[in-house]
């Protein structure tokens, strides 16, 4: 019997170590006790049907333990909790495994940079597919790592870091077979694109330029040939939806940022999101948030899958807060534009049309003497993780409430320089603030926001307990009634929140965990 | 875009396209990363005139930032840009934009100091109170116009580390000082006692920030000492010990 027993338990253990197959990561939602994708599964609404911790009792909520990666630089990943291990990147190159439940190290792996390149950077977490973890490099590598040693597998470079100042900083998505993966770089003249590599070898499946050639469709809205530099950089994660086998990705500004007299035209497809075939990556639909931006508007929020009943009927869509200060909800089978409403201070449009394309308040563009205009340069929203509760059907995210004077002057390309066209300044002395808002994304009303001292930089979670979990500016890691906004737990950090909290469950506790500083900070309820 | 650390630290202008020489190029580097400070003729404003008198070593100013300043260090510029900003100093002084010559005598001036109770909030040298603004070098930080409009108008502008702040606590007490810190909970000011008063805002009823100065008007100074008074603050270019921490000059988010 005991024999029995124990043989029953080694393969329990067994169980628990079972790689991550593409069928997990369709279904991570039925996984709470777990954390399998950056955004917590394809559809990015970081929401999780755990209810341990609930309203009633967040106000106990006490630190279990905090690791230290030692790393400079802001600590902006997601952990990926697996079975009781959890997979942090931690910039620079380093990442962790750790034991979930202590917080105690299980291996370490160092990238190797190039002799004498920089070996700094930010970096936003793991993708897991079967059992190795991919992440992304700031000398623009991907890589693939044994999940359970941390030994590099293969290493394939994206784009030449060295020359052209790509470089990399998102957490990969990993789909059936395949690993997609965005670029950095537009303030530095490069041309963005997206890109598939094969999960088993490193190989490069596809890639799609952000900024088609000249004689490509949508070349035409490109002066000269200013789209080789044209930026549109792909620096945080997309979202996916498998019934439909799409890919949906966020694009970012036009380079240089601030000064397009030289890229007349709209400028495809920077500042949109993209629809594409996972298996060609080839463009499905796309919709343009901000045309010719100058004010460094990336389309970088998450496109956030939903499945809403849209004026009487079922209707499958994708919501985006974007930095231009509205909140959009497109149809994602066809990117067709349904809704988009203001949520922030904004003096750029007076209104959209029914397309969705802005109409524009006057002259908006950057000038030598500097132009104030609402959102200021870092957007009314960000990267910032929002969330979806679907209990009350609302949508939590950060907004930034902050004007810049925008400035511009023509620039030069230099080869590895900043690529600008000017500057911005704050509006003298204007207070920035920041809001946690909850948002109806049927009708884009505000249900209820809690202010914050200052713009904020981190993301929100959703929780089956009737919570959400957000942090600010200052360092508080935060929990509010979903329902009602109330503020029910706060802890001090000590640091600026740059990431979004997770939630995972192991030997029946919940936990949440967020990283703060140099800080994996992971709370529980007392035992 | 997305901030890069390599970038994120500092204003990295970049390369600026001549326009027409380097005057041209260093008024558009003047006037997007100084104006804003030293004003588009570069007289002054919070930060110093920089046409009145010559400026030691502009470019390991620019480049290092002053400590115990608000001025930050702009690691970043490039060299060529650094001549070229240097260049437009260089022009902007030979515009025939002196300042006003400060007319009182500073001794004098010294007496009006001490005889207006303004060291009760300020500090020159070791000498003071740590409520208000330290004094030590203000007259290497301040042009006199911006002086003057501080003493007869002191609400024209607040530096916003000197805010004035009243909070109302829960059993109606009211406390007003300078905001030392403030966050999303809690607020800390500094009263006129210079001592720290310290506030959960969950303990408040209210804060108010105010939008006048908490220094008094000396408007009705008569002229002689008023005058007086500016030249003798305009003698003030003490050292002021500090730490070696500058900010650094903020770059694309």
């Amino acid at each position: 019997m005991r024999r029995v027993l124990s043989l029953g338990l080694f393969l329990a253990g067994l169980a628990a170590a079972q790689p991550v197959s593409y069928e997990r990561l369709v279904n991570a939602r039925s996984e709470p006790q777990n954390w399998l994708t950056y955004w917590g599964d394809y559809s990015a609404v970081r929401h999780r049907e755990l209810t341990q911790i609930h309203t009633g009792n967040v106000k106990d909520l006490r630190v279990e333990w905090i690791f230290q990666t030692g790393q400079t630089g802001a600590f902006e990943t997601v952990p990926l909790v697996v079975d009781g291990i959890m997979y942090i990147t931690a910039g620079n190159g380093v990442a962790f495994a750790l034991d979930a439940r202590s917080g105690r190290q299980l291996w370490q792996y160092k990238h190797a940079f190039p002799p004498g390149e920089k070996a700094t950077g930010v970096n936003r977490g793991f993708a897991i597919l079967g059992d190795r973890l991919f992440m992304v490099t700031p000398d623009a590598h991907v890589v693939a790592l044994e999940a359970r040693t941390g030994r590099l597998i293969w290493e394939t470079e994206m784009a030449e870091y060295r020359k052209g100042q790509y470089t990399a900083t998102l957490a990969p998505l990993a789909l059936n077979g395949t690993i997609i993966s965005g670029i950095s770089g537009a303030e530095f003249g490069i041309r963005g694109f997206i890109d598939a590599y094969d999960a088993a070898t490193g190989k490069r499946v596809w890639r799609f330029w952000t900024v088609p050639a000249k004689d490509e469709p949508g070349g035409d809205t490109w002066l000269g040939d200013s789209w080789k530099r044209g930026g549109g950089s792909t620096w945080m994660t997309g979202t996916f939806d498998p019934a439909s086998n799409t890919l949906y990705w966020g694009v970012g500004n036009p380079g240089p940022d601030l000064y397009g007299k030289d890229r007349l035209g709209d400028n495809l497809y920077t500042n949109s999101l993209v629809a594409l075939d996972p298996a060609t990556g080839k463009l499905k639909w796309y919709f343009q948030f901000t045309p010719h931006d100058t004010h460094d508007w990336d389309a970088c929020e998450t496109p956030m899958l939903l499945d809403l009943n849209w004026r009487g009927k079922p209707r499958k869509v994708v919501v985006q807060a974007n930095r231009n200060g509205f909140f959009y909800v497109l149809d994602r089978e066809t990117g067709e534009f349904l809704m988009g409403t203001p949520f922030a201070r904004q003096t750029w449009a007076e209104r959209l049309d029914a397309k969705g394309r802005p109409v524009l308040k006057g002259s908006t563009e950057p000038s030598p003497e500097g132009t104030p205009l609402c959102p200021g340069l870092a957007g009314a929203a960000n990267w910032m993780a929002p969330s979806y509760n679907p209990a009350t059907g609302w949508f939590y995210f950060p907004v930034r409430e902050q004007c810049d004077v925008y400035y511009s002057s023509p620039p030069v390309y230099v080869e590895g320089k900043p690529y600008w066209g000017s500057v911005f300044r704050g509006i003298t002395d204007e207070k920035e603030w920041g809001l946690l808002k909850a948002l109806d994304p049927l009708t884009g009303e505000t249900r209820w926001d809690f202010r914050y001292f200052r713009a904020p930089w981190a993301g929100t979670l959703s929780t089956a307990g009737g919570l959400i979990f957000a942090g600010d500016e200052d360092g508080y890691l935060m929990a509010f009634d979903a329902r009602s906004g109330r503020n029910l737990w706060k802890f001090y950090t000590g640091n600026r929140l740059v990431s979004a909290p997770i939630t995972w469950e192991l030997k029946g506790r919940q936990y949440i965990t967020m990283p703060s500083g140099a800080a994996l900070i992971t709370f529980a309820l007392p035992r | 875009m997305r901030l890069l650390l390599l970038c994120a630290l500092s204003v990295c202008p970049g390369a600026i396209r001549a326009q027409s020489g380097d005057v041209e190029q260093g008024k558009a580097i003047f006037r997007s990363n100084c104006a804003f400070c030293h004003g588009l003729t570069g007289r002054g404003g919070r930060g110093p005139n920089l046409v009145s008198r010559p400026i030691k070593d502009v470019k390991s100013v620019v480049r290092n930032g002053v400590p115990g300043t608000t001025m930050p260090a702009f690691q970043d510029f490039e060299e060529a840009d650094l001549d070229r900003l240097v260049a437009y100093i260089g022009h902007l002084s030979g515009g025939g934009v002196k300042s006003a010559p400060v007319a009182g005598d500073a001794q004098a001036g010294r007496r009006v100091y001490l005889r207006s109770g303004c060291a009760g909030c300020h500090r020159i040298g070791g000498e003071g109170s740590v409520f208000g603004p330290d004094l030590t070098r203000i007259g290497a930080a301040r042009s006199p116009e911006y002086l003057r409009e501080s003493l007869v108008q002191p609400s024209a502008d607040i530096p916003p580390e000197y805010e004035g702040v009243t909070v109302t606590t829960r059993d109606g007490g009211r406390v007003s000082g300078v905001r030392v810190n403030e966050d999303t909970f809690t607020v800390q000011l500094r009263d006129a006692s210079q001592n720290f008063r310290m506030f959960q805002k969950e303990e408040l009823s209210g804060i108010a920030y105010l939008a006048k100065s908490l220094m008094p008007s000396y408007a009705a100074l008569p002229k002689q000492d008023l005058d007086n008074l500016l030249a003798y603050l305009d003698t003030l270019r003490g050292e002021v010990k500090a730490g070696a921490g500058v900010k650094k000059a903020e770059g694309i988010r």
